[in-house]
Parts: C-alpha cells; sequence; structure tokens
C-alpha cells in the first residue's frame, strides 16, 4: 500500500493503534484520522475511575503524545464527523463538507451507551467520553445521592469511585446481581459484596422505571413501586456499536460491523476494527464484538499488518480488566458455561481464579486479586494443553507449568 | 539509563542468584529496583510500571519482555522501552558487575 491514502474513522484507541502500527511497519502513505471528539486519542478506561475521581488529569490518558501525530506525519481532523461513505467511489464525506478519497478506509467507530427512552435532563448522566466524564465529576462535586442504572463495568466502577468520594451510592440490576452476564452470578455475589462493605447499596433484581425531575433533585420509581430520591443518576445499561455509518454505506451489519479475522467488512477497501467491529474469530468459529481496552488496541494492530500485506488471520485471546476499589478483575478467554466454574483460591477472602474447562481445555478465566494466573492462562489458551479441575483446584500446581515447553511449535486449535 | 549516574555503587545481589531470564525485586538504598538478566547482560529498572505503579516483579519475564501483571503493559527488558504500548519506557538505573560476581546498582 505503499504511496496510498488511508483514512482512520473514529479517534478511539482502535484507530490510534492502527496508526501507530500502521507507521511501525513501515506504511509511508497518508494517514488521515477523523474524529468527531475535539480531543487526540485517549484512554476511556480511567474515565470512570482516577479520572472521575480527579487524581488523573486528562493530560495523563493521551494513547499518544499530542506532538507524536506531526512527527509520524499522522494527520488528524477532530471535532469532524464522517457524515457518508461512498464505497464504490472510495470516499468520505465529512461534516465540515470535505471529501476524502482513500484506499484503505478504516472504521472504528466504537459505541455509544444505550439511552432510556425518558431519562434526560441536567442531572442525568451518561458515561462513554471525556466531556462526559468531565461533566459527571462536576456534578458529583456538589452532590451527595448518586443512583446508578445497570450495574456493568461501567456502573460498578463509577459506584466504587463515587463511594470513595464520600457519596452515598444506590446501584439498581435488574439481573440477579450486578455483572451477572460478564461474570456469572458466583463472582457477581462477590462483587456485591464488595460494593456493599463500602457502603453502597446494591438492589438486584428491581429497576427503576420512571424518573421525575423535582424542584432540587430527582425522584425515581422502581419496578417494585419504591421510591427513591436522589441528586444524580448515571444510566449505564449497555451500549449500541455505532455501526450506522457503514449500514447507510451498504456493508453487513449486524451486532456491529461484520469483519473476517482479517478486518475486512463487506466492501472492497474497508475495514473495521474496535468496539465497533464483530469480527470473527476462528478458534471460536462465530463473529465476536468485544467491549474492552485490549482487543481494541490489538485490533488496530491487526488490521495494520493487513494493509501491510502481512498474509495471516487474526485470532486473539480476549483480555481484560476492571479496577474497583482496591480489587483487581481481570478476564482472559470466553468462558463457556459460568455456571460451572472450577474455583482455585477462595471467593471469600477475595483472591481467587475461577476457569472455564471444555472437556481437558481452558477456555476461560476470571480472576480477582490474582492477576499473574491471567497472565499465564492467557499464554496458555490458545496452545494445546490438558488440564482437570483437580489440579486447577490445587494450587500446588503452578498454572505456568501447563505451558507446554515447546512453545510457538505447537499447531493452533 | 534515565538517572544520571552519581557514583554510588550499591550491592544488590550476587549474579549467580540470578540465572538468565530471571528477574528478581530488591531493595536498594530504599528505593524498589528490579533485576533483570537478559541473555547474561543485567539491567536495573526502577520497580514500578509507568502505567499506574504496580510491581514490575509480580508480573512476568520471558527472558526478552517483561509483561507487567495489572494492565500487561509489556517493555522491553534491554532497552527498558514499552512495547505495547509503544509511548512508554521504564526508568533505569546505571548498574554493572563487580570483579567478586556482585551485581552492583546507582540508585543516585
Ligand atoms: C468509562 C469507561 C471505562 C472503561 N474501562 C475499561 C477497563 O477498565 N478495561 C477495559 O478493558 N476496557 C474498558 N473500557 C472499554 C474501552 O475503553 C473500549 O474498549 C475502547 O475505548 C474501545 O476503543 P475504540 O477505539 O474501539 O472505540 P472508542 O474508544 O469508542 O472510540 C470511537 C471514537 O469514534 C468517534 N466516532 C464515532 N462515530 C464517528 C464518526 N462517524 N465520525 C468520526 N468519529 C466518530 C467517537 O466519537 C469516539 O471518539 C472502558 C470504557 C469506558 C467508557
Ligand atoms: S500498572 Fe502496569 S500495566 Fe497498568
Amino acid at each position: 500500500m505503499s504511496g496510498q491514502r488511508c483514512v482512520l474513522v473514529g479517534g478511539g484507541v482502535a484507530a490510534a493503534s492502527a496508526a501507530s502500527h500502521l507507521r511501525g511497519r513501515g506504511f509511508d502513505g497518508e494517514i488521515l484520522l477523523v474524529g468527531e471528539e475535539p480531543d487526540p486519542p485517549y484512554e476511556r478506561p480511567p474515565l470512570s475511575k482516577g479520572f472521575l475521581a480527579g487524581s488523573t488529569d486528562f493530560g495523563e490518558l493521551h494513547a499518544r503524545q499530542p506532538g507524536w501525530y506531526a512527527e509520524q506525519e499522522i494527520e488528524l481532523r477532530l471535532g469532524v464527523r464522517a457524515e457518508s461513505i461512498d464505497p464504490v467511489a472510495r470516499s468520505v464525506t465529512l461534516s465540515s463538507g470535505e471529501l476524502l478519497a482513500y484506499d484503505a478506509l478504516v472504521l472504528a467507530t466504537g459505541l455509544r451507551p444505550r439511552s432510556l427512552p425518558g431519562f434526560d435532563g441536567e442531572r442525568v448522566h451518561y458515561l462513554r467520553t471525556a466531556a462526559d466524564a468531565r461533566r459527571l465529576h462536576a456534578e458529583l462535586a456538589r452532590s451527595q445521592r448518586l443512583v446508578v442504572l445497570g450495574a456493568g463495568f461501567v456502573g460498578c466502577e463509577v459506584a466504587a469511585t463515587a463511594a470513595g468520594l464520600g457519596k452515598q451510592v444506590t446501584v439498581f440490576e435488574p439481573a440477579g446481581t450486578p455483572l451477572e452476564r460478564a461474570l456469572g452470578s458466583a463472582i457477581g455475589a462477590v462483587l456485591t459484596e464488595i460494593h456493599r462493605e463500602h457502603g453502597v447499596e446494591v438492589r438486584a433484581g428491581e429497576y427503576v422505571s420512571s424518573l421525575v425531575h423535582t424542584g432540587d433533585g430527582l425522584l425515581l420509581t422502581t419496578n417494585l413501586g419504591h421510591r427513591v430520591e436522589c441528586d444524580l443518576v448515571l444510566v449505564s445499561v449497555g451500549s449500541e456499536p455505532n455501526v450506522e455509518l457503514a449500514a447507510q454505506a451498504g456493508l453487513a451489519t449486524g451486532n456491529g460491523i461484520l469483519v473476517d479475522e482479517y478486518g475486512r467488512t463487506t466492501a472492497p477497501g474497508v475495514y473495521a476494527i474496535g468496539d465497533v467491529a464483530a469480527q470473527y474469530h476462528p478458534v471460536y468459529r462465530g463473529r465476536i464484538r468485544v467491549e474492552h481496552h485490549d482487543n481494541a488496541v490489538r485490533q488496530g494492530a491487526n488490521v495494520a499488518a493487513t494493509l501491510t500485506d502481512a498474509d495471516e488471520g487474526h485470532a486473539d485471546t480476549y483480555w481484560f480488566w476492571s479496577d474497583q476499589y482496591e480489587h483487581s478483575l481481570q478476564a482472559a478467554g470466553r468462558p463457556h458455561d459460568l455456571s460451572a466454574l472450577v474455583i482455585r483460591g477462595s471467593l471469600e477472602e477475595r483472591s481467587f481464579s475461577a476457569f472455564s474447562l471444555v472437556g481437558d481445555r481452558i477456555r476461560g478465566v476470571i480472576s480477582l486479586n490474582r492477576p499473574a494466573d491471567v497472565l499465564a492462562v492467557r499464554r496458555l489458551l490458545f496452545e494445546p494443553h490438558q488440564v482437570s479441575a483437580e489440579q486447577l483446584r490445587d494450587e500446588s500446581v503452578p498454572l505456568k507449568r501447563l505451558v507446554p515447553r515447546t512453545r510457538g511449535a505447537a499447531a493452533r486449535v | 539509563m534515565s538517572s544520571a549516574m552519581t557514583g554510588q555503587w550499591q550491592e544488590a545481589m550476587a549474579l549467580d542468584d540470578l540465572w538468565e531470564g530471571e528477574m528478581e525485586g530488591v531493595e536498594i538504598g530504599g528505593k524498589k529496583v528490579l533485576l533483570v538478566n537478559v541473555d547474561g547482560e543485567i539491567r536495573a529498572y526502577e520497580n514500578r510500571c509507568p502505567h499506574q505503579a504496580w510491581a514490575l516483579d509480580e508480573g512476568d519475564f520471558d527472558g526478552r519482555e517483561i509483561t507487567c501483571v495489572r494492565h500487561m503493559w509489556v517493555f522491553d527488558a534491554l532497552e527498558g522501552h514499552g512495547v505495547n504500548p509503544d509511548n512508554c519506557r521504564l526508568s533505569g538505573f546505571p548498574c554493572r558487575v563487580s570483579e567478586d560476581g556482585m551485581i552492583l546498582v546507582d540508585v543516585g
């Protein structure tokens, strides 16, 4: 692709990673990064943690130092939306009216929080961008009572941060326990306990059905008919991939923009990466859309490999973390059945790894405060290995030992 | 190496106790230091991840790269620069091995 023009749409870490790996692999054509937000790509994870708490400055969140783009000859078009794509003419129209021709177009448009109809107004917050986080931070400073709707990762992390700031926090989760969908009910229950110990009220199996703005706050009514007053509401009830641009151009979309293991969409020269991409995974044999940081960065690197003619599909293990209070939660792989996890360590002591096994192979692991286990398992996942539930439960069997000695030489399965 | 040399060499540990492909966290002059043996070359770094200051000796060293266990940042053990992400680096201390086989570090 020498001498050609690559346009990246979406100014998140996936786009930044693609740009950086393109240059790293010697791509010497033009690179343009079009992002709707005013800032160059930044890290979102701290938005619900250090940045919201006020302990991390925005300057620490830059994915690359601002001067880096000029050094690398990567042109930034910020505060501008890509409005439409013409996949035949190979061009993108921007909200500024400009028409950009491309040889390769990489869509990295990410997600937006799912909105709840009727839940809006000054005291109602969503959290995805630095602007959202600044607004929430400012209003938290003036408020005492926060209600969080939805106990997914963002909801739980904001609850933890707000509790740490001394706020009175109530979390509503329609499911049986927080994070049940991602982690299963046993681990969800451990996290519920942790939140409760930090003074957060967790109301599982209950949701807020209506909201009324009063003179100085909000009055919420739940499905069980309970009324709750508060100053602020965070709505964190899931998210929707930003697929519209792709869909309008006739690219195949479903739960995300559909891509193969090379990151290719159904239109020639158009790729999709990061939170918005539903990528075919040769090991799991299906399309998977992942809403986590490491995946976005890796898919950025992968698409750069594809664009610079590396002839390999990509099969990443999935890995993510969520820091809540002093606890470090990490997971790798795709658990198969969350109700049949094998526990190493102790749920009560909050130091455990929960393994998902299919036959004698590990499919995934979720760990609380045992990050070294996740590191070992991540190395192991796509390597041939054999392990029993007994071995995993037995802490005297080091996980590292399960890795075959001839690492790399073995075929992937 | 990012730190200037002050010429104050302090004994860290015996080279014999740090095999090739191993890393070890030690404390020298009140500073937490990470020693790594990369194919016989010794390096000394601050034992704090540049991301969020997690202790690097809790992570993984595969002989070439150090992986921080907290959010999996990866560093080149010989040069100290970030591999993923590549826009960071470990802060290093001057170090050398004395004639009698002691690893000496200058923590300034
Ligand atoms: C509060 C919060 C906390 C998180 N914490 C963690 C964590 O602890 N661990 C973890 O693994 N992950 C975490 N994540 C998830 C992680 O941040 C995402 O997986 C990652 O940001 C995805 O990167 P991306 O580049 O694919 O998309 P995004 O970061 O969403 O970037 C997409 C960008 O594209 C822009 N855009 C969209 N449409 C257009 C258009 N038409 N034209 C131009 N620009 C457009 C958007 O404005 C946005 O800036 C967190 C996310 C949030 C919001
Ligand atoms: S603290 Fe080391 S990677 Fe985050």
